[in-house]
């Protein structure tokens, strides 16, 4: 099962089965009904969606059209700079005929008809294009036939186009439908199955330029964040957090200063059955100010939990020690016998490790909640990416049923894996429930960055054996890390040999699609990051380091056999037996990912004369996981000043394929973002464990790319019609690894630590 | 025997207490005038407490040698100076002596304020006695015995106080004669940028050679002034009337609330004043030199540099202080230029980077904000030190860390 | 004590601390959600106003320091959101995420006032200050110059373009 289905089937009551059902209708019965969980439209001043005007068609789930003719489209998913609300009404729309300029969509509230709510992976397009597709064509039909009844011709007579049912020189508007009565009709699952879907060269929004729906009130304040978020008598709460992230217990609290302070109200330690925020201590107080004033004032003496004085050389260290052991953790099914005995007769191997640090997530929003008791039912407004995960925990922490918790979902100041952790939510509710107020909790930088679920440092070794003329016999690949499912969603661990159970999103990206010989891919939790702070999910999560080793390997390995490292990347790229590929998502296989290689190569002009210490490198990565490829090449033109070690990114050229481009202006952005990550990632962030704690709280010492520090972007599309897949993350992962590669073209030096710094491509030209 | 010349001037008689003039007894123009030149002398900046009354004291004034408050300059009779004739006043301004015959405290100017005028001093009587009376007492000083004796204040003035004569200068023009009468005199300038002795007494010798004042460096305003682009007539002028200029930035500190008040003064005095200084730092000779120390600064600026301090400068900094090649816009101050980074004592810099520059003060309506609870000790220093290392060419300032940490214990309200 | 200043051109007071930094009383006193809270510390941009017409990081400037002064945020920018800076950032979808962009937006209209026509090195130095977590730096620096082209006063008639 890919971890996809594992994550639908794992992360919610409602199975993927019944999400599908649910979207599509087994019986999909028409009819008029009212969506109580209309939560926020960005596109509308206050975010609130106006009401539907007149009688409305709303078939299923997924969408409605009032008497105007304004179509909703239901967005389950969370908006943190994707425009995916745009992307995915696009795509409803498209089959539905409508109207663009009629079309709006809200963005809902956990309900559990929604399903599986979460926004992550880079997921979105992927996993609803097949539903709203047919949700839309379903629409189209019944409006057609009801169109036509209307108009006194038959169903065949009829075309939809732009909101109206056409006849020859009459026509009749979907929204005039909707007034008379609407549609009356179902679709069996076989019929549903069998919808025609209109053929690409049809298409009128997917893939065509658009102004997305979100971005007008992202330019003029009005777009509401979580932070934004108030309702009367809200109290403010700013948290006094404890020395560990696990185990701490509050041993006492002097609040006598604090009490000086105007608007201070009380410290709250909060009791939380979840376990999510042990030790945790509020400060309320009247007005946000007044909580950081006290705050600071607030004496709180705890007992720590583990990991309290645990450093980046431990954790390191502990990793390596892990890797050397041949029984810790699991090895994935990649199809293969066992490479070790190739290593023994190979005529050359090499093998070489990597490391990357500890990065923050640093989403611009510092993680807040506002949570209230309402009617009977916990409200929680804040930004969040994966609302089915943190709903039992916060059943578990409040003592109540997950149906009368709802998330109201505000736009998201980032997101990047860090909101797909709601663990945030819990203290405000924890504390709304305690004082019987609205409480809004809001962490400081400082505070976002200590209780970040960082990306966890790894460790990797790699090794790759060679026969008597180059070629290569057998690879193995060996990455700890901290494990971010196996502490958060432990139910979606993936199977691998000998039933061992690994986390899909710390490996994903060593098992790629070159044709290596024998191979072995093994994942090991660093259980000693995994007690000692809460790993992450950080954009593109495992190839963030997977593939850092695996691009530089892949360079260093071709240096080996006096190769040119696009060469002997392409010949591996060779599109067999596993890595054939197939549909629906992966058709084509390794063969789309050479494409996308000698493409990129081309544009950046491998192979041709650079000045003096410049050079050129290569990454190239399939994305997130092999299910839902997303075939990406970068080539990076750096120039190395040998004295100080500092390396200038003069130009990143990018190539994706990423199948059906639905929104291109969102594509772009999307991977121009997620190349500055890797960008950011390679050069300007990293932090450190220092007795237990993240090193860097602030922009003081914490460094993420700015503008002055932006290079050229030469970033393309492969035209494709082939299924659509994830744009969010996979372009962060190629340029790290080009950058490594372009520093050895240029002086010969080699770097195998994540971030690069100034001092280690000095110490690398010195030796 | 100077100990009986001690106790000769030690004993001075009080001065018989008046009914307090009707306002009406002054003329308007007058009281106008008066107006102007208490705003010139910035009486109000001493003479009010922090949010107290105009002029009814109260001021706290730290000294190296203690806490002196400010007296009630308001009509009172029994708390202010509702009872003193205008000989009382003028003897006070002259010679520092109050109207029972006590010795004042030379915090007040009055060295300065000898060269006045009896014209100015009577606008400055009329001005004062027209003003709303205010009932309040001074607080207690904290000077340390003895100096909390007043008596001995005669003693004082008797190794120090020469009092001045406004004597014009022959080979000076008008206009600078009127500017050394006013900066010498009511502005008493020196009175901040000369030196004192261990006795707190201005050294005439260094007259304006700098020193510290307030938990600030007032920087020296002859040819000893480090800022690379001389302090000419125009930027005097700029400075002086709007508290900006384009080549030595805006005004802070308590020099703030000094350009307010001469701002107030006319045109050609203000003027006058600025032909006196620039003739002070030198500013003729220095004038050919102006456009290379600019391209010299803006090329400092550029050029940046790669250290500890440069992301930090990158983000915080460079938004408001970054020049492009077309030069110096004078609300983007150029800190090349500033003397803050070229002075011995990284003082004034610290303060400005820990508590910023309000609304008020320096370029009016414009704030520069405060660092002082965003970054670090270690933030500042590391800032401090990449604009000494980048912007100049001197050297290093010592110990950073610990400068920073005592600037900000000086805040108001640190513990 | 009492601060008063303009917001968006209306008369404002304030009754809080002096010290309290500007940022929450324009958030959660007044309202003004546009401007954004991100690192507290002047070093991301995203609660920059104008104040007196300079770009002004409000998480730092104590109430205090703007007693007289005249304070602008994104929501006061221009009455129907039509400056041309977020005609050009709306024609360009600058924003991602969008939390940073009101910061943008106050600093380039700034930064435009300043140096009418920005070259790189301009917006490289002043746009430096304002983080963009999303990483858009690629479409500021284009609406930048786009903006910085429609400001432009009007050829001079008769003169090609
Ligand atoms: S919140 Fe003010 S600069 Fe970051
Ligand atoms: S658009 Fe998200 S931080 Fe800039």
């Amino acid at each position: 099962m890919s971890r996809v289905q594992a994550l639908a089937e794992a992360g919610h009551p409602l199975s993927r089965r019944s999400f599908l059902v649910a979207a599509t209708g087994g019986a999909l019965a028409f009819g008029f009904m009212r969506f109580a969980g209309a939560a926020m439209d960005p596109a509308v001043p206050g975010n609130t969606p106006a009401a539907a005007l007149g009688p409305e068609f709303a078939p299923g789930l997924w969408f409605s059209i009032d008497s105007e003719g304004t179509v909703s489209v239901n967005i389950i998913r969370a908006e943190m700079g994707q425009h995916v609300g745009t992307a995915l009404a696009r795509i409803l729309a498209d089959e539905l005929e409508a109207d663009w300029q009629r079309v709006r969509v809200i963005y809902v509230d956990t309900d559990p008809k929604w399903g599986l709510m979460v926004t992550g992976g880079s997921w979105s397009v992927w996993q609803t294009f097949p539903v709203f597709s047919r949700a839309g064509a379903a629409g189209r039909i019944a409006l057609i036939e009801a169109g036509a009844k209307l108009l006194g011709v038959s169903p065949a007579q009829c075309t939809a186009r732009a909101g109206k049912v056409i006849a020859g020189s009459r026509s009749i508007a979907y929204g005039e439908i909707a007034r008379r009565g609407g549609p009356a009709r179902s679709f069996s699952a076989e019929e549903l199955a069998r919808l025609p879907l209109k053929p690409v060269a049809e298409r009128r929004l997917i893939g065509r330029p658009t102004q997305a729906l979100d971005i007008a009130r992202k330019v003029d304040g009005s777009g509401l964040y979580g932070i934004d978020a108030k309702v009367p008598g809200m109290v403010y709460a700013r948290p006094k957090l404890p020395p560990t992230r696990n185990g701490a217990k509050v041993v006492s609290i002097d609040d006598h200063a604090a009490r000086a302070v105007k608007g201070y109200r009380q410290c709250l330690a909060l009791d939380d059955p979840s376990e999510t925020v042990p030790g945790w201590v509020l400060v309320i107080a009247d007005s946000y100010p007044a909580a950081l004033r006290a705050s600071q004032l607030v004496q709180v003496q705890w007992t720590a939990g583990p990991g309290a004085d645990v450093s980046e050389p431990q954790l390191q260290d502990h990793a390596r020690t892990l890797i050397d052991r041949a029984d810790a953790g699991v090895r994935l099914d990649v199809g293969s016998e066992d490479p070790a005995p190739l290593f023994q007769s190979a005529a050359s191997t090499v093998e070489q490790v990597y490391t990357t640090a500890t990065v923050l997530h640093f989403q611009l929003e510092p993680v807040n909640a506002l949570a209230f008791e309402k009617d009977g039912v916990m409200e929680i407004h804040t930004g969040n990416q994966w609302q089915s995960l943190i709903l039992p925990t916060l059943a578990k922490a409040l003592g109540r049923a997950e149906t009368s918790i709802v998330l109201r979902t505000y736009l998201l100041g980032g997101g990047f894996g860090r909101r797909l952790n709601g663990d945030y939510t819990v203290p405000a509710a924890l504390a709304a429930k305690a004082l019987g107020v609205p409480v809004k909790l809001v962490l400081t930088r400082e505070d976002d960055c200590h209780f970040d679920s960082v990306r966890s440092p790894s460790v990797q070794r790699v090794r790759m054996a060679f026969g008597a003329d180059g070629e290569v016999q057998a690879m193995e690949h060996h990455a700890c890390a901290g494990w971010p499912t196996q502490v958060m969603a432990g139910a979606l661990l993936s199977k691998g040999l000998d039933d061992g159970r690994y986390d899909p999103f710390a490996i994903a990206g060593a098992d790629h699609w070159y044709d290596v010989g024998r191979q072995l891919v093994r994942a090991i939790p660093n259980d000693l990051a995994n007690s000692s702070f809460r790993p992450g999910w950080l954009r593109s999560v495992g190839p963030g380091w997977t593939n850092w080793a695996l691009e530089s390997f892949m360079d260093e390995a071709a240096h080996h056999v006096r190769q040119d490292p696009l060469a002997f990347r392409l010949k591996l790229l060779n599109g067999k037996g596993r890595n054939a590929g197939s549909a629906p998502s992966a058709v084509g296989g390794a063969l789309r990912q050479a494409e996308v290689l000698r493409r990129a190569a081309q544009r950046a002009g491998w192979g041709s004369a650079l000045p003096k210490d410049s050079g050129l490198g290569i990454g190239t990565s399939f994305g997130q996981e092999r299910d839902m490829p997303t075939w990406g090449a970068c080539v990076a033109r750096v120039r190395v000043d040998r004295a100080s070690g500092k390396v200038t990114v003069e130009k990143l050229t990018i190539v994706v394929d990423a199948g059906t481009i639905v929104d291109p202006d969102g594509a772009l952005a999307q991977t121009q973002g997620a190349a500055l990550w890797g960008l950011s990632m390679a050069l300007h962030e990293g932090t450190e464990f220092v007795n237990g704690q993240v090193r860097d709280a602030n922009l003081n010492t914490y460094t993420p790319l700015r503008i002055n520090d932006v290079p050229a972007l030469d970033i393309s599309f492969v035209d494709s019609a082939e299924v659509p897949v994830g744009l969010g993350e996979p372009a962060t992962t190629i340029v790290a690894p080009a950058i490594a590669n372009a520093i050895f073209a240029a002086v010969g030096a080699r770097v195998r630590d994540l971030p690069i710094t100034a001092a280690a491509v000095r110490a690398a030209l010195a030796t | 025997m100077v100990a009986g010349a001690a106790l000769a001037l030690a004993w001075r008689p009080a001065l018989a207490p008046i009914a307090p003039p009707p306002a009406a007894s002054f003329a308007a123009p007058q009281i106008a005038r008066g107006a102007v030149l208490a705003s010139a002398g910035y009486c109000a900046t001493c003479h009010t407490a922090k949010g107290g009354q105009p002029y009814a004291g109260g001021y706290a004034m730290e000294t190296p040698f203690g806490v002196i408050h400010s007296t009630n300059i308001t009509p009172d009779v029994e708390t202010g100076i509702g009872a003193w004739s205008e000989a009382a006043f003028g003897r006070a301004m002259r010679e520092g002596v109050a109207r029972d015959g006590s010795h004042l405290f030379p915090a007040f100017p009055y060295e300065h304020f000898s060269r006045l005028s009896d014209d100015d001093i009577a606008a400055l009587y009329a001005y004062f006695m027209t003003r709303p009376p205010v009932q309040a007492e001074a607080p207690r000083n904290t000077l340390p015995f003895p100096l909390n004796v007043r008596l001995l204040q005669a003693g004082w003035k008797l190794l120090f106080f020469r009092p001045q004569r406004d004597e014009p200068r022959a080979d000076r023009s008008a206009e600078w004669n009127r500017g050394a009468y006013l900066a010498e005199g009511l502005a008493h300038c020196g009175a901040c940028h000369t030196p004192r002795n261990a006795l707190g007494a201005e050294r005439r010798a260094q007259a304006y050679a700098g020193a510290a004042i307030d938990h600030w460096i007032a920087p020296p305003l002859d040819a000893s002034n480090p800022s690379p682009v001389a302090w000419d007539v125009d930027e005097l002028v700029a400075y002086l009337s709007t508290g900006v200029t384009r080549y030595h930035g805006t005004v802070a500190g308590p020099m703030a609330a000094v350009t307010r008040g001469i701002a107030q003064l006319p045109p050609e005095d203000i003027r006058a004043i600025a032909v006196y200084f620039a003739d002070l730092d030198g500013a003729a000779a220095r004038a050919d030199a102006t456009p290379a120390a600019v391209a010299t600064a803006l090329a400092r600026s550029a050029a940046g540099g790669d250290d500890a301090g440069a992301p930090l400068y990158a983000a915080a900094c460079a938004s408001c202080h970054y020049n492009g090649a077309d030069g110096v816009n004078p609300l983007r101050p150029e800190l090349a230029l500033g003397s803050a980074v070229h002075l011995d004592d990284p003082t004034n810099l610290i303060q400005v980077i820990l508590f910023g520059i309000d609304a008020l003060d320096g370029a009016p309506g414009v704030v520069m904000p405060a660092f002082g609870r965003a970054l670090s000790d270690a933030d500042v220093a590391r800032l401090a030190a990449y604009l000494r290392a980048t912007r100049t060419d001197r050297a290093p300032w010592p110990d950073l860390d610990k400068k920073v940490a005592q600037v900000r214990a000086t805040a108001p309200g640190a513990e | 004590m009492t601060t008063r200043f303009t917001i968006n051109g209306r008369a404002a007071t304030s009754e809080a601390e002096g010290d309290t930094p500007l940022l929450w009383i324009i958030r959660d006193d007044l309202g003004l959600t546009g401007t954004k809270f991100g690192c507290g510390i002047g070093m991301c941009g995203a609660c920059t106003v104008h104040v007196g017409g300079r770009a002004t990081r409000a998480c730092i400037t104590p109430l205090a320091a703007v007693d007289g002064a005249a304070v602008t945020t994104i929501e006061g920018l221009d009455p129907q959101a039509a400056h041309p800076v977020q005609q050009v950032w709306r024609e360009l979808q600058v924003p991602q995420c969008g939390y940073c962009q009101s910061g943008q937006i106050m600093q380039t209209v700034a930064l435009l006032q300043d140096f009418p026509q920005p070259t790189d090195a301009d917006i490289d130095a002043v746009m430096a200050g304002s983080l963009c977590r999303c990483m858009t730096y690629v479409r500021i620096r284009e609406a930048i110059k786009k903006a910085a082209a429609a400001m432009a006063p009007a050829a001079a008639p008769g003169a090609s373009s």
